[in-house]
């Protein structure tokens, strides 16, 4: 028995176990990298001396700006900030531009002073490309509403709508908005004029535009292929292999890379629809916001282990490159959004009832703003998995 | 525990020094076995590279102060047991799962009846009881050494295994049967 036992447990295998321990080893080197190893004598003097070692250092450091910018320069980006106490309510936002926030209680809009609007009864909302209107749906219904609330046009559908995204402005042409239809994936132009089916059937996935078209559609069918459709002449582009079932499409901003976020794994295709790589990662809750003019973008990375998430910088290239870390929290993070200005990005942290601002550039800094839930109309005895907003677009342009 | 070989003492002290390629030998050397022990531990393969990655990085914050006397793998597969064990109790404790795991969970492959039969075994057994099996047929630590790692009685360990190994007889002649 002992030995078929010991047979028996070597022949189980974990899945994707070369993935993971590739995976495994990208971070692995990347923290190892991140250490500062000792010396020698250091290792090999004596405790005290160590400590009082240290200590000299430590106060080195904290008190001399080149030792400040030493400590500085060997993290990431955020692991030396200190924290703050959250500010109690959204007073401005940190760069300009104007939030649509998709609450519990339906889509808002955030101006860069920190005033704050409810578009009224609908239940998701996206930005029309200079954020002169707004594409919302509730149940069977889409409509265009400008900026104040006030109805441009609206339609109604047979089936739940949702997933509404409105596509770039090209000069003396009308955008467009591509929405879903229950599975349906239906196209109508701006105005609210020409309304048909682009395809019967397809995944659930929020369409995305491709970023300098106004033609090219990306969106995933039922088997997780993801396709890329021209929208006046309904042929396909490009179509890729069937993998798992995005939850999120995400363009880079010169719509040369393309993110398909699922559930377990995320794929990165260039602008021919091949596909760069995939990497896994854990069941939880996930998310993707590219960096601005970039192909690098920021990924919630959950741990099942740790019970914490971490904000990761990743690039679209044919090599994801060494992984970076950025933040790391415990609970979950559920909402990310870059400023039109590249310099911030918004990180909803959930269990904490927070929104966390991170400043990528030039030097890092956080600050967070607590009441998130209440603030957009919320309550806070709901559960915050619940009520916490699902979504944040910060315009203009308006990050996916 | 029979201490480190040459060879390991050898990538430790580089990676002590701040060599990444000693790193790679010793992450090579021990990664695949700490996966595997917390896949069979906590029977989910996101959870179980998870909790092997945070080993290594746990590991990897306190390796200036390892002794290198001793062997890298005890000290890892003590930091990786425990976790699984804490994870696949969080797990029950939030109730992530509605059902109780069976031997699909398991990629067996086509590995024959004995496999499965003890991949259905070790699904059946509670995570300390799973562990202990592990450590003592995977990983091949003596019972004692075992209660070291797990900071546990001897008898404690001892009466796991003779349970853990009954269950799994009794599953095991099932499926044969």
């Amino acid at each position: 028995m002992s030995e078929d036992l010991r047979r028996a447990l070597q022949k189980i295998q974990g899945p994707d176990e070369l993935e993971a321990e590739r995976r495994a080893w990208v971070m692995v080197r990347s923290s190892f990298e991140e250490r500062e190893p000792l010396t020698w004598q250091q290792r090999n003097r004596r405790p005290l001396l160590l400590a009082a070692a240290v200590l000299v250092v430590l106060l080195l450091a904290l008190l001399s700006s080149p030792g400040r910018a030493l400590v500085g320069s060997v993290h990431d980006a955020f692991t030396t900030e200190k924290a703050k106490p959250p500010a109690p309510a959204l007073t401005a936002l940190p760069a300009p531009g104007q939030l649509l926030v998709n609450s519990s209680t339906g889509p808002w809009i955030v101006h860069f002073d920190g005033s704050m609007r409810k578009l009224g009864p609908w239940w998701e909302g996206s930005w029309s490309p200079n954020a002169l209107h707004v594409a919302v749906t509730r149940a069977h219904r889409l409509a265009a509403l400008a900026p104040d609330g006030t109805i441009r046009w609206t339609l109604a559908r047979n089936r739940t709508v949702h997933g509404a995204r409105w596509s770039q402005e090209p000069p003396n042409e009308c955008c467009r908005i591509a929405y879903l239809n229950g599975r349906e994936l239906r196209v109508v132009a701006g105005d609210g004029t020409g309304d048909g089916p682009l395809r019967n059937v397809v995944g659930p996935t929020p369409p995305a535009w491709r970023p300098g078209s106004v033609r090219q559609l990306a969106f995933s069918t039922v088997d997780g292929r993801i396709e890329l459709v021209d929208a006046d002449t309904t042929k396909t582009i490009w179509l890729t292999d069937p993998g798992d079932v995005p939850t999120q499409l995400v363009w880079s901003e010169d719509g040369e890379r393309l993110l398909a976020l699922g559930e377990r794994t995320l794929r990165a295709f260039d602008a021919n629809g091949h596909k760069l790589w995939a990497i896994g990662h854990p069941v939880g809750p996930s998310g993707v916001v590219f960096v601005r003019k970039s192909h690098r973008f920021v990924l919630i990375r959950y741990s099942t282990a740790t019970l914490r998430s971490d904000l990761v910088l990743y690039q679209a290239e044919a090599d994801p490159g060494e992984v970076r870390f950025l933040y790391s929290a415990p609970g979950d993070f559920g909402t990310l959004a870059i400023s039109p200005n590249g310099n911030w990005l918004l990180v909803g942290w959930v269990n904490a009832n927070q929104w966390l601002f991170l400043r990528l550039t030039p030097s890092a800094k956080v600050e967070s703003v607590s009441n998130i839930v209440e603030q957009f109309g919320g309550k806070s005895s709901a559960p915050l998995e619940k009520s916490f907003p699902k979504s944040v677009s910060w315009c203009c342009p308006a990050s996916p | 525990m029979v201490g480190p070989g040459r060879q390991e003492r050898s990538w430790i002290r580089g990676a002590q020094g701040g060599s990444a390629s000693d790193l790679e030998a010793l992450f090579k050397e021990h990664w695949p076995r700490a996966h595997r022990a917390a896949y069979l531990v906590v029977q989910d393969g996101a959870a179980a590279e998870d909790i092997a990655q945070e080993a290594f990085l746990s590991a990897i914050r306190n390796l200036d102060r390892f002794d290198r006397k001793r062997p890298f793998g005890p000290w890892l597969h003590r930091i990786v047991v425990n976790r699984a064990i804490d994870w696949a109790r969080a797990r029950s404790l939030r109730r992530e799962i509605t059902e109780t795991p069976g031997a699909e969970d398991f990629d067996t492959g086509d590995l024959g009846t004995f496999s499965d039969g003890v991949a259905a075994g070790l699904a059946s057994l509670s995570a300390e009881h799973r562990a202990v099996i592990v450590l003592r047929y995977l990983l091949e630590y003596t019972p004692g050494e075992i209660a070291d790692l797990l900071d546990l009685p001897r008898g404690t360990v001892n009466s796991r295994l003779r349970r853990g190994l009954d269950r799994l007889e009794t599953i095991i002649d099932r499926e044969r049967a």
